[in-house]
């Protein structure tokens, strides 16, 4: 296997006297996915892949590049030829001074079975199959990084990851849970079994209806509040103002946003998810920080050429041409856990959701279409359940219309909620809910 | 055609195959795939940057003891192959453990052939410096001007990328392709008084350079400027209630993708892409006569120059049209060779892999609505009151693809037969069994849009076009 920091500096060596500035990142990533259908498995996959993402400036002129091919060196000595061509950025500002170390995180379970590729020793004692019908996957990787640019950045570090989702069915009803995590614990994946599992049966145990569209009271899952939240976020990175496609667009710090309940913070040295960096993409240390504390808006994302455009500061969050998310977390509330239907009273729990779309991304328009038990509660209970609505509304009346969050938190990634997080169950007064058929 | 791919050959590859089948294996299948591309990226008429990715390797899938396996690999060393290869045994094997029904490969026609998409100005020789003054030049021709409508600000994505791959099967098939395509993608943001919106749209095709002319950028985007001149400046609130509908071809287009070619693909329906994607209201619906018999929906992977074009599938069997609805009645599923064998049928080259760490699985390619026999004016001349929907600017679907909404960017009051006053957010929330049993009249004209279907996990998006005419659908609720 190549070394990664060999790699890099070989890449460093090609480029230190073509162009003005650069920074390559040579990433190894072994990782294997298992596949579930019906209870069955349908495919393990696994691969292994050598990156090499590279960064170029010249003449203010910037060019970025992903090599995922055998010798990378070889193509890299084209990218001077070409950047000759380009014109100047008006994003273009120099490479920030490097000031972060590396953070690494690794769960050597994980990274023997990812580069291995035999994972049955590891995920036996998953027992998939007793639970019936279901559907998801699990996968395991390892990642090894190394950095070097030439404002001095030189450094690597490893992460391993665990992550997963199920989705469970009890005839036509049907629950879906996810997690992830840097490290192995195989109560996760029986956790989200069971999650999903539990909401299934729930669902098939009452009465079916559809829902009559008009305004609800709703506890979101973290499921949902995790795709809806992860939007905020993005939507919080400079790079999505500057190209119109947020309706933070306009905002300032110190602007309330959202319902005082609503602390949303960016936490790439958070050491459980697995987007865990002590520098981002530039090399400036990465740091913890709300994006939304207490329903004030703290203000947006940051690489340095953003910063420097809007006249602010890096929040270390490159992204080498526009800023990105790392990991999310959001503070818990005070209903317990066993206590939200309670909370609820009378409204719609929806406990997965699917499809999010922007009527219009300036005002923050959407709907999304739930999936999965939505169960219709009467005085904390729930009374029956339907599989399918829609949610429509915008994203600013929903973060002000938070009324609690619970103590209790998870930790999802999955195919709606790319962006790890850890989040809690969230109160909404008051969204539209428009009728679907079953 | 054959690219300067240095360590692989076909030699190579059937190589790996041999030892896979000497190994144990059922089938094995191994492809090299290569994409190169390049990105340049304008904001407000100016280059801010540019984005070159290369993703090169090798993809082997096999079938032991029942158990499909997958893995991949950029190390194209004997020693990396090697790995690899034995990567994905084992993953089948362990697979095969937990299997109950086997996994096979369906018999099929598998083709020994080489096709490309030709060029008219071929990527790799045109400067990229001629593509960049092309493309200011275009953005630069624009009058983006609407007062009292602002723009915010505007961006243009131009994305190419040339896709070769080489692929051998156990079973006979051997396969090289080249195909290149040209996509752009861009967003305007406007706003007028507290109003603001935004318009995206993505213009593609297969061919080189000639594809910036052939979509017609500079008339797509003043289109789009007036839509949204219209929307944010003239337009008042929607009628409700029941009443006629027209939609127009970016509609009917995107409806055909999302309620008639996703549940028609068998993978699906039998349940595969259960906690992704979903599922297909065709497991239940046992009807044949699925709408009005106006109606036929095809998907077609051979379209000269479109963007979802391709002549064999990457399992090696050959492409062609495929009528998913046929006069109202539902028709084929969409199959790759395993879910063809579960079905006992001909696998009808579905089978598609975005790049060397993708498994081939089912997807779509071209699917439009045939068109009918109506012009634009005879469609609207017997409405009374209705709305015609040229232009959209949100749509989603439940995981079944039976609930759908779309809301329209552009659209206009019809009353006695005449196009009246723009309207703003008409929300069309509708079933697919009543979107196909109301249609009563469809035009005569036929318009693809291009997207980029999101399917699989990992995730693999991939290039379609979607397509069709105008159709007129009586008494839906707005």
């Amino acid at each position: 296997m190549i070394d990664p920091q060999v790699l890099a500096e070989t890449a460093s060596r090609k480029l230190s006297n073509l162009v003005d500035e650069y920074v390559v990142n040579a990433n190894i990533v072994s990782s294997v996915m298992v596949k579930y259908a019906d209870g069955e498995v349908t495919v393990t996959q696994s691969w292994k892949d050598y990156i090499l993402d590279v960064y170029v400036s010249k003449n203010s002129k910037i060019n970025t590049s992903t090599y995922t091919t055998h010798d990378p060196i070889e193509v890299l000595s084209k990218l001077p030829s070409l950047i000759e061509k380009l014109t100047a950025s008006p994003l273009y500002t120099p490479l920030p001074e490097p000031t972060g170390s590396p953070l690494s995180i690794i769960d050597s379970r994980l990274k023997d079975s990812s580069l291995s590729g035999d994972i049955s020793g590891l995920l036996g004692s998953i027992d998939v199959k007793s639970y019936g019908n279901v559907a998801g996957m699990i996968e395991i990787s390892y990642s090894r990084s190394h950095y070097i640019g030439s404002n001095g950045l030189d450094s690597g570090f490893e992460i391993t990851e665990f992550n997963g989702y199920f989705r469970v069915f009890r005839g036509d009803d049907s629950g879906q849970w996810a997690w992830v995590s840097t490290f192995y614990d195989e109560s996760l994946a029986r956790g989200a079994l069971d999650k999903a599992s539990s909401l299934a049966e729930l669902c098939s145990s009452l009465p079916k209806e559809n829902i009559e569209t008009g305004y609800y009271r709703v506890l979101l899952s973290p499921m949902v509040s995790g795709n809806l939240l992860e939007s905020v976020a993005r939507f919080s990175t400079a790079g999505s103002v500057i190209l119109g496609f947020s309706f933070l667009q306009g905002k300032k710090a110190g602007d309330i946003i959202a319902s005082e309940k609503l602390t949303l913070r960016e936490v790439p040295r958070n050491n459980r998810l697995p987007n865990y960096r002590g520098f981002d993409d530039e090399g400036v240390a990465t740091m913890d920080k709300p994006i939304i504390e207490r329903g004030v808006f703290k203000g947006f994302l940051h690489n340095s050429k953003t910063a420097k455009l809007m006249n602010e500061k890096t929040t270390g969050n490159a992204g080498w041409i526009l800023p990105r998310i790392f990991n999310l977390e959001v503070e818990p509330g005070d209903i317990r856990e066993s206590e939200l239907l309670e909370a609820l009273g009378d409204g719609l729990y929806a406990t997965n959701n699917w499809y999010t779309r922007f009527q219009n991304f300036l005002e923050g328009t959407f709907s999304t279409v739930t999936r999965d038990a939505l169960l219709i509660v009467k005085r904390g209970k729930p009374i029956a359940c339907s599989r399918r609505a829609r949610l429509a509304g915008s994203l600013p009346e929903m973060l002000s219309s938070i009324e609690d969050l619970s103590r209790e938190r998870w930790q999802i990634k999955w195919w709606e909620v790319r962006a790890p997080i850890i989040l809690p169950h969230m109160l909404i007064k008051k969204i539209t809910v428009t009728s679907t058929t079953l | 055609m054959s690219e300067a791919v240095g360590l692989v050959d076909f030699i190579k590859l059937e190589r790996i195959v041999e030892e896979a089948i000497r190994s144990g294996a059922e089938y094995a299948e191994v492809r090299y795939h290569r994409v190169d591309g390049l990105s340049l990226f304008f904001l407000n008429g100016v280059l801010f940057g540019a984005y070159q990715p290369l993703v090169s390797g090798v993809a082997i899938r096999v079938v032991y003891s029942g158990g499909l396996g997958f893995s991949s690999t950029s190390d194209l060393t004997s020693e990396g192959l090697r790995d690899a290869l034995s990567r994905a045994i084992a993953s089948a094997r362990s697979s095969s453990f937990m299997v109950k029904n086997k996994v096979v490969m369906g018999a099929a026609s598998l083709g020994y052939a080489k096709y490309s998409v030709l060029e008219r100005k071929l990527l790799v020789d045109m400067p990229v410096e001629d593509k960049i003054n092309s493309l200011v030049e275009k953005l630069k021709s624009i009058d983006f001007k609407r007062d009292p409508m602002r723009i915010s600000s505007y961006t243009l994505s131009y994305n190419e990328n040339i896709e070769y791959k080489m692929l051998v099967t156990s079973d006979g098939a051997v396969i090289e392709s080249r195909v290149p395509r040209v996509s752009l993608f861009y967003n305007i943001s406007a706003s007028s008084g507290e109003r603001r919106a935004n318009r995206w749209n993505m213009l593609a095709a297969s061919g080189g350079f000639e594809v910036v002319d052939k979509v017609k950028l500079e008339e797509e985007i003043n289109d789009d400027l007036n839509s949204l001149y219209t929307s944010l400046v003239k337009a008042q609130s929607p009628p409700r209630g029941r009443m006629d509908v027209v939609l127009g071809p970016e509609i009917v287009g995107l409806a055909m993708h999302e309620s008639v070619g996703h549940p028609s693909e068998a993978d699906r329906v039998l349940g595969r892409e259960a906690a992704q994607a979903g599922l297909s209201y065709r497991r239940e619906y046992r009807e044949p006569q699925f709408g009005s018999e106006l109606v036929t929906v095809i998907d077609d992977p051979t379209i000269p120059g479109s963007y979802g074009f391709y002549l064999y599938d990457d399992e090696g069997v050959p492409a062609r049209r495929r009528f998913l609805i046929n006069k109202g009645r539902l028709e084929e599923l969409l199959h790759n060779r395993e879910t063809a064998a579960v079905f006992n049928v001909e696998s009808n080259a579905s089978a598609r892999a975005t790049d060397y760490r993708s498994e081939p699985i089912v997807r779509m390619a071209n699917t439009y609505m045939a068109p009918g026999d109506y012009t634009f004016e005879e469609l609207i001349e017997d409405v009374r009151e209705g709305v015609y929907i040229r232009k959209y600017m949100e749509w989603n679907i439940d995981d079944y693809r039976w609930n759908a909404r779309y809301v329209g960017l552009e659209a206009y009051i019809i009353k006695d037969g005449r196009l009246g006053d723009p309207v703003r957010d008409v929300v069309l929330e509708i079933t697919t069994k009543e979107f196909f049993s109301n249609i009563d009249a469809i035009g005569r004209d036929l318009e693809f849009s291009a997207g980029t279907c999101g399917k699989g996990e990992p995730s693999q998006p991939m290039p379609v076009w979607m397509g069709g005419p105008h159709i007129r659908l009586r008494g839906v609720r707005l």
